[in-house]
């Protein structure tokens, strides 16, 4: 399965439902969800330096849901963060005003990203999920005129 | 407050995402589009009440939280006072002494999904703006409970085929037109009221930074289009906000205090609001020649509020 | 920082006068409250000691008793001491939230005017809301008179922000015949009081901004089971802690509390189990009776949760025949008190006779003369071996005697 940029260790390591099923024991205090393993503030902390507890979604993956997904194309791409904006899955990933590409343990190949898209050629394509990247980059389409 | 820089995309995207991905929400959901947004729009500590409804139950499904802030769900009514009961707390503590670091800057802000806003949660949001206390509400309008299937709201539009007013054999779909809950929260005397859309994604920005600068309780509704309810392919979630605007189906615009009416989106082509509905699965059977005159009324409220809206703001009262 | 109160050795208070004082004395950082008949004095007074300085925390006067409790659980969650009062349909409408306020194990306390719940309306005292919070997963403690009003909702605090408790705590008082009858209160003075329960020690709290928390998430089929039966857990437990304050408020001020009241009951014969402002009049009854030599005596859970199922065992062992008396209509079932008394007792080697009496609804006078008639109906059970009356009867009820079940079971 495509797992995309900045996939650090503990982003998308588990399936929803995969995660251990511990008893009444082990279970947190009034269903308490703590987001952190260690003191952060997020504001101020890039995710991928952040310490995310197995409490946080960040660690789960819900790549299962999709059977299309969106390829991304660097060579087109004028890093205007449309797709960033409006993607409903904090899927994709861009760092110092770059778009880097797509976080595929989260994104759920909704397809936003690749209408928002204004380059012409799109630099985000949906491809069966089963596509390999490469393959997918060497047919992309060309530049379409616009029509009269 | 800390604002992140909104001029352009650019500057926007540097934000420090603290929504996470593997949430449970449907794929192209305008909810999480509008909730990163708002919580990209400042640095400042968030704590965050939801009521009960989509957002909530596909952020906080034990054993996972998406939330990287403070966040609480009570019940299906009451994230407003939840906010009131933490804001309240705050400032208590404050005075007291007794907050781990007294000098981090902190919003308190509430969602609600349209049913808890303008039906169940409605006395509980109206007591807290009441009470003046320093939060902002935004209400995910998808115009319909959609977590429990699409049963009908009074947010839902006059015309729409919900489960609990179903379009039929010899009903149109729901009878009654949307409640005006951005009037109603105006008339609280709320500092900062708003309708946002996160297809105009920098209106929205300022809007949220608006009501978050503005102590004294705010209030936005922010149009949220459902995919699963309104029948579109997901894909098409900012597609389809666009066409609600543009139709002014959902006009775009601010409140301050109570009286002063700012339009902050006028299209440049208003388009006919047989186009927006054309889009969408739950208007389909208004296009059968005996329901004409429903289309026929719906452009004809969004007229005559476009018409009002012009007046009052010019009016300058 | 707020005023202090010189108060005197004794004060003249009613129930609610002296919950509000304890409320005061907490330093409770945020009450959100609404008013209702007969908790609305608590309210009242807290909002005088606002206004005149007493107290620096925050008071919000939210408009229901859902808001009322659902700004509670959002204040606690942020991490502070909170509290509120209500009774009856205020109680009813709070219920919703008293569940989610235990389940999120927040330590709120709420002093509860006993009231009739409707309909037909009433405003006088009974146990219906107290008992409809009886699953609701609080600790709930019950005060018979305005000293213990004062006391016990000192110790709730102490109670519920244990840490090894951390639990909600509900401190129950009659409406009107408590809550409403000046009666002579020994106070603690403000520090002492303060003192006695310590700095609020906050547990993952919102305002914490660099541990990030969430607060009442869901669980389904796979986790629910094991986040309530841990709750379960931490509600048994709490009866340690409980004990472990009781005996620290008696250090401090020689009043004595157990989670079951015991009184005449070294050689009891015959016992009467009651809840609120109905044991002193059965305790008054008892001690009347003495003198004529009936051997009666009196047991009170003043836990009535977590339950003193061992205590009440305990207590009731060795008499022959016990009354049971529920002030509120069980609609179809017979009473709480007799049901959770009557499985104590089943698990003992002579198994009391136990019958119960429904009582006092809608404030409806429980007199001395009528604790002392089920006394010697008791007496005459105990004396034919057997019950001699149905198992369920009504106390103080006109119209033709009514009554449910029988039973010949002899010891």
């Amino acid at each position: 399965m495509s797992r995309g940029v900045l996939a650090t260790e503990k982003r998308g390591m588990r399936e929803l439902g995969a995660e251990e099923h511990v008893g009444w024991d082990e279970v947190t205090q009034g269903t308490l969800l703590p987001s952190f393993e260690k003191d952060v503030d997020a504001a101020h902390v890039r995710p991928e330096e952040r310490p995310y507890s197995d409490f946080n979604s960040y660690t789960a993956t819900v790549a299962s849901w999709r059977v299309i997904k969106p390829v991304y194309n660097r060579d087109i791409c004028i890093d205007c963060q449309n797709c960033w904006v409006w993607c409903p899955d904090t899927s994709i990933v861009s760092r110092d005003k770059q778009m880097l590409g797509i976080d595929y343990d989260h994104c759920k190949g909704c397809g936003v990203c690749v209408e928002v898209c204004p380059t012409n050629p799109k630099s985000l394509l949906m491809f069966g999920e089963s596509e390999e990247t490469e393959a997918a980059l060497a047919k992309w389409p060309e530049k379409k005129k616009k029509a009269k | 407050m800390a604002i992140t820089s909104i001029k352009n995309l650019k500057e926007f995207s540097t934000a420090n995402e603290r929504f996470e991905g593997a949430h449970l929400l449907c794929p192209g959901c305008a909810h999480s589009m509008i909730v990163r947004e708002l919580m990209n729009c400042t640095d400042d500590n968030l704590v965050i009440a939801s009521n009960t409804g989509c957002l909530e139950v596909s952020t906080a499904v034990y054993p996972y939280t998406s939330w990287d802030t403070s966040w609480i769900h009570i019940g299906f009514e009451n994230a407003a006072t939840a906010a009131s009961g933490a804001e309240a707390m705050y400032k208590a503590r404050k005075r007291k002494g007794t907050l781990k670091d007294p000098d981090a800057p902190v919003k308190f802000v509430a969602f609600g999904g349209d049913g808890s806003t303008y039906d169940i949660g409605f006395q509980w949001l109206s007591g807290a703006m009441e009470r003046g206390h320093d939060f902002t509400y935004i209400c995910l309008d998808n115009e319909n409970y959609a977590n429990t299937g699409g049963q009908r709201s009074s947010a839902t539009p006059i015309g729409a085929n919900t489960t609990t007013a179903q379009a039929g054999r010899v009903s149109y779909g729901k009878k009654e037109k949307k409640k005006d809950m951005v009037a109603i929260m105006a008339a609280h005397g709320a500092p900062y009221v708003a309708q946002l859309a996160p297809n105009k994604w920098k209106i929205m920005a300022k809007g949220f930074q608006k009501a978050l600068e503005t102590e004294g309780p705010c209030f936005i509704n922010t149009v949220s289009a459902c995919t699963t309810e309104w029948k579109f392919d997901p894909k098409d979630t900012i597609h389809l906000t666009d066409l609600a605007t543009d139709t002014l189906m959902f006009p775009i615009y601010e409140i301050i205090d109570g009286h002063e009416l700012n339009i902050l989106y006028r299209p440049k082509n208003i388009i006919p609001v047989e186009e927006y509905l054309a889009a969408q699965g739950r208007y389909k059977h208004l296009f059968k020649p005996e329901n004409k005159h429903v289309i026929e009324q719906i452009q004809k409220d969004i007229d005559a509020k476009w018409e009002y809206l012009q007046r009052r703001e010019e009016a300058r009262v | 920082m707020a005023e202090k109160m010189e108060l005197n050795e004794i004060e003249v208070w009613d129930g609610n006068y002296a919950a509000s004082q304890a409320l005061r004395q907490a330093q409770v950082d945020v009450v959100a409250a609404y008013p209702i008949t007969p908790s609305t004095p608590i309210v009242e007074s807290y909002g005088a000691y606002v206004a005149n300085g007493y107290v620096d925390g925050e008071f919000v006067m939210v408009e229901s008793e859902h808001a009322a409790m659902s700004g509670c659980v959002g204040a606690a969650a942020a991490g502070g001491r909170v509290a509120t009062a209500t009774s009856s349909q205020g109680f009813m409408l709070m219920i919703e939230v008293l569940y989610q306020a235990s389940g999120m194990r927040l330590p709120i306390v709420l002093t509860v005017v006993n009231r009739a719940v409707a309909s037909p309306l009433n405003v006088r005292g009974d146990h219906g809301d107290m008992y409809a919070g009886r699953d609701s997963g609080w600790v709930q403690i019950d005060a018979f008179n305005a000293q213990e009003a004062y006391d016990l909702t000192l110790c709730a605090f102490k109670i519920g922000e244990d840490m090894d408790v951390r639990l909600p705590v509900m401190v129950h008082q009659d409406g009107f015949v408590t809550s409403h009858t000046a009666q002579n209160v020994k106070p603690l003075q403000d520090d002492v009081a303060y003192n006695f329960i310590g700095k609020y020690q906050p547990y993952e709290e919102m305002l914490d901004f660099t541990k990030a928390v969430t607060y009442g998430a869901q669980t389904e089929e796979d986790w629910h089971y094991e986040h309530k039966a841990k709750q379960h857990k931490a509600l048994m437990d709490s009866r340690d802690v409980i004990d472990r304050v009781f005996a620290e408020y008696k250090e401090l001020t020689g009043r004595e509390y157990n989670r079951v009241e015991k009184y005449f009951m070294d050689d009891a014969e015959v016992a009467i189990v009651a809840l609120g402002s109905a044991v002193e009049t059965a305790r008054y009854a008892a001690e009347e009776l003495r003198k004529e030599g009936i051997k009666a005596g009196v047991v009170a859970p003043r836990c009535f949760r977590p339950f003193a199922f061992d205590g009440i065992r305990e207590a009731l062992e060795n008499v022959k025949a016990v009354s049971t008396l529920d002030r509120s209509c069980p609609m179809g079932a017979m009473g709480t008190l007799f049901n959770e008394v009557s499985a104590a007792l089943y698990t003992t080697e002579k198994r009391p006779l136990v019958s119960n009496y429904i009582y006092g609804l809608g404030g409806r006078d429980f007199s001395v003369a009528e604790a002392k008639r089920i006394f010697k109906e008791q007496k005459a059970h105990a004396d034919a071996g057997h019950l001699t009356t149905p198992i369920q009867q009504f106390s103080g009820l006109r119209g033709p005697k009514l009554g449910f079940f029988e039973t010949k079971r002899g010891n």
